[in-house]
């Protein structure tokens, strides 16, 4: 009879716990958005501030860091959290770990991923708006008309880097390249020269997909990702299937490195650099992994970057962590207050030294872009005013889209494969989130 | 406590009054707290729809389980993770015996052999993985050595094939952990009556013989153990193969784990626990009959 009851008691205590604890432990009672912004140079002395960071970008900030340490008395730390960054801090955000800054990819998708609403400080009314580029103010950063993060550097651009040297012995203009058409005909010129026209890396997979987003420019623009988020549109209709398709089409045609299937990131940045191949599609961290190989003088030389989409040459633009920092609500009133000043003063009197310390151009009017920035870099920044949003930066979910891609390559996905398995994890996303339509 | 009160002294101590049950208070709070709460709350969270887009955490019945299996990429998933398991759980025995049997003898040199082949077993999987995928890069130092042996340049991509892959990531598997197998197989070994082996010589058994009617089938439990925890091992297995390929080429070495990995990363925290509720499964109904089977052909001795 006594061990009757002690097991029922044990089970419902066990039951109780197992209740009670079904609540978020990453959940937040939210205050209301902040309502002062303190001035830049506010004594912060004992105030210790932590920003998290990937191993691409743990550097970024010393300057600014320096700058505000003196000026303000406070204490910054970077904090690297190792790759993949993104999964990394998610995971630590779920479980009620939080800095009071870190860097973070400032699109749709990946705030909703933090679940902004909840986690993040509302930049609404910062003070460094105004003094932004007027095409770059209210790019991206925002989620629900809210804004949550603060681009520092000008953000990612899916485009086209070409070796000049490549280009002027085979006697073609990289200026004749003027939309999808002539782009992929100069590569079928390249072909009949021997020339490898385009560098993939199927290996380390990720870039595979810029070359179905760049077909994806036109559609776009046209509010082809609304349609996706509203589950409209498929990934499995016929324009995203037709790009991955066309993508498909290309690399059987032969307009591709023979190697693709086991080329790396590594092997890409020098087979543009070598002349081995005259193209590659790829973003901002590319000429990133260019300069580590070369300077300044020798990449203006040899390396140039063209926008493409469909009908002409626009760019698609993919902000990524290096672009931008969010602000969390960590509960101390005091540090989010020090983490909103850190903003104001790294967007405000640190910009000037930020951008020459970091040789990256200006997203500022009263700024001017230092006169290291290469060549190319500013053909990337040029396009970004008139460039439209990758599927990163507009649609509510990332799916693994280039993890399929890159399957579709090894040849264990058809193209057909490659767009459900898009399409079914995208809808698993959206629904998780509570997205209507799915 | 009411029964150590009661105590006289002198008195006849029962077994019960020695060992008062609350002493295992502190261990039970330990294993409830670190095995017993987060195995619960595998099962648990496995039917909300816990992510990390929202803080409320509801209810939503075996969803889940029906997207899941709806999907073909977690039967892939399983699928890879079994093949691997068996190729690692041969690949590592096979090599273990092996070297068990080379290494037997109690010499010197034996003794330090032994060592070297036991370090890869205490370095760290990671590692392993990362080296691993240096040396057989196309460019990569196997390459080179193959190249310079037959004086032509070769670029295999180890790693590269969709067909192939699995086995070399399994034998990589295989290659860390195989000193442990030795070691267990050197134990079982010594363990073997010499009087059986005398009498097996006298009549005149030739060293295969030998091997095949008495040493191996005496051999029985150190085979249980190894090949359970290397099929069981395995198919947890995450850091090896997440250094050498990520899963890839083409997803045919995305293991459980890996996609489990990779869904959590996406925040869909509940469906990757859905999913290491399955692997869980999955183990539990593999080892019980294998664990079984294995130890039947103790019963002989």
């Amino acid at each position: 009879m006594k061990n009757k009851f002690r097991n029922v008691l044990a089970l419902a205590a066990a039951g109780t716990l197992a209740l009670s604890a079904c609540s978020d432990p990453g959940a937040d009672t939210g205050s209301g958005g902040p309502v002062d912004w303190p001035a830049q140079d506010a004594d912060l002395s004992g105030t210790t501030l932590t920003i998290w960071a990937a191993q691409n970008s743990n550097t970024v900030p010393d300057s600014v860091i320096a700058g505000f340490e003196e000026l303000t008395g406070a204490e910054v730390e970077v904090v690297t959290i190792p790759d993949p960054y993104e999964q990394g801090v998610q995971t630590k955000v779920a479980t009620g770990d939080k800095p009071d800054l870190a860097f973070w990819q400032p699109t749709a998708s990946q705030l909703t991923a933090l679940n902004a609403s909840q986690n993040l400080q509302v930049l609404d009314d910062a003070p460094w708006l105004d003094s932004y580029q007027p095409e770059l103010r209210d790019m991206t950063g925002l989620l629900d008309d809210t804004r949550y993060a603060a681009l520092i550097t000008t953000p990612a651009v899916e485009g086209v880097y070409y070796n000049k040297e490549v280009f002027e012995a085979a006697g073609i203009d990289p200026a004749s390249i003027t939309d999808w058409d002539s782009f992929i005909e100069t590569a079928r010129d390249f072909k009949s020269e021997g020339t490898t026209p385009f560098y993939e890396m199927a290996a380390d997979q990720w870039a595979t997909q810029w070359w179905v987003q760049t077909q994806l420019a036109d559609a776009a623009a046209d509010g082809l990702w609304d349609r996706v988020n509203s589950g409209e549109e498929k990934f499995t209709d016929p324009t995203i299937q037709g790009a991955i398709d066309n993508f498909k089409a290309l690399i059987d045609e032969g307009l591709f490195n023979e190697d693709i299937k086991t080329a790396t990131f590594e092997d890409q940045g020098e087979a543009l650099l070598n002349g081995d191949a005259a193209m590659v599609m790829q973003v901002n961290s590319y000429f990133g992994q260019l300069q580590s190989l070369a300077d300044t003088d020798e990449l203006n030389q040899k390396i140039g970057f063209f926008p493409i989409s469909p009908s002409g040459n626009v760019g698609t633009f993919i902000p990524d962590q290096s672009n931008a920092l969010v602000a969390f609500k960590t509960g101390d009133e005091q540090r989010e207050s020090a983490a909103r000043q850190l903003l104001s003063y790294w967007m405000g009197d640190g910009y000037e030294e930020f951008v020459n310390a970091q040789s990256t151009v200006s997203l500022q009017e009263g700024v001017e872009t230092p006169a290291g920035v290469p060549d190319a870099l500013l053909s990337v920044s040029e396009s970004v005013g008139s460039s439209v949003g990758s599927m990163q930066a507009l649609a509510i979910a990332n799916p693994d889209l280039y993890i399929y891609l890159a399957d579709m390559i090894q040849g264990t996905k058809t193209p057909v494969e490659v767009a459900e398995a898009t399409q079914s994890q995208f809808a698993e996303l959206a629904k998780a989130q509570g997205a209507e339509g799915f | 406590m009411a029964t150590n009160l009661s105590l006289t002294k002198g008195a006849p101590r029962s077994r019960r009054q020695d060992h008062p049950l609350w002493f295992l208070i502190p261990a039970l709070a330990i294993l409830v707290v670190f095995f017993f709460v987060p195995t619960l709350f595998n099962f648990v969270y496995a039917f909300t729809d816990w992510s990390s887009f929202k803080s409320a955490i509801n209810f939503a019945g075996v969803d889940n389980f029906t997207s899941l299996f709806s999907n073909g990429t977690l039967l892939n998933s399983l699928k890879v993770t079994l093949i691997y398991a068996v190729l690692v759980a041969i690949l590592q025995n096979a090599f273990g015996l092996g070297l068990a049997l080379l290494l037997e003898r109690d010499t010197r040199v034996n003794r330090a052999v032994r060592v070297a082949f036991f370090v890869p077993v205490i370095m760290s999987a990671l590692a392993v993985g990362y080296i691993f995928q240096a040396l057989l890069k196309p460019d990569g130092a196997l390459n080179w050595i193959l190249g310079s042996l037959t004086g032509a340049e070769v670029t295999i991509p180890w790693l590269g094939s969709t067909t192939w892959t699995i086995v070399v990531v399994a034998v990589v598997h295989a290659w860390k952990w195989m000193g442990l197998s030795m070691l267990i197989y050197l134990a079982g070994l010594k363990t073997i009556n010499e009087d059986i082996l005398e009498a097996a010589h006298l009549d005149g058994a030739s060293r295969w013989t030998m091997f095949r009617s008495i040493r191996f089938p005496l051999l029985a439990p150190a085979v249980t153990f190894n090949v359970a925890t290397a099929l069981l091992g395995s198919m947890n297995g995450f850091d090896i193969v997440q250094a050498t390929t990520e899963g890839g080429p083409g997803g045919t070495t995305e293991m459980l784990n890996i996609f489990i990995f990779r869904t959590f990363g996406q925040g869909l925290f509940a469906q990757a626990t859905t999913m290491s509720l399955v692997l869980f499964l999955m183990v539990t109904i593999l080892a019980f009959p294998v664990i079984r089977y294995l130890r039947k052909r103790e019963d002989v001795l």
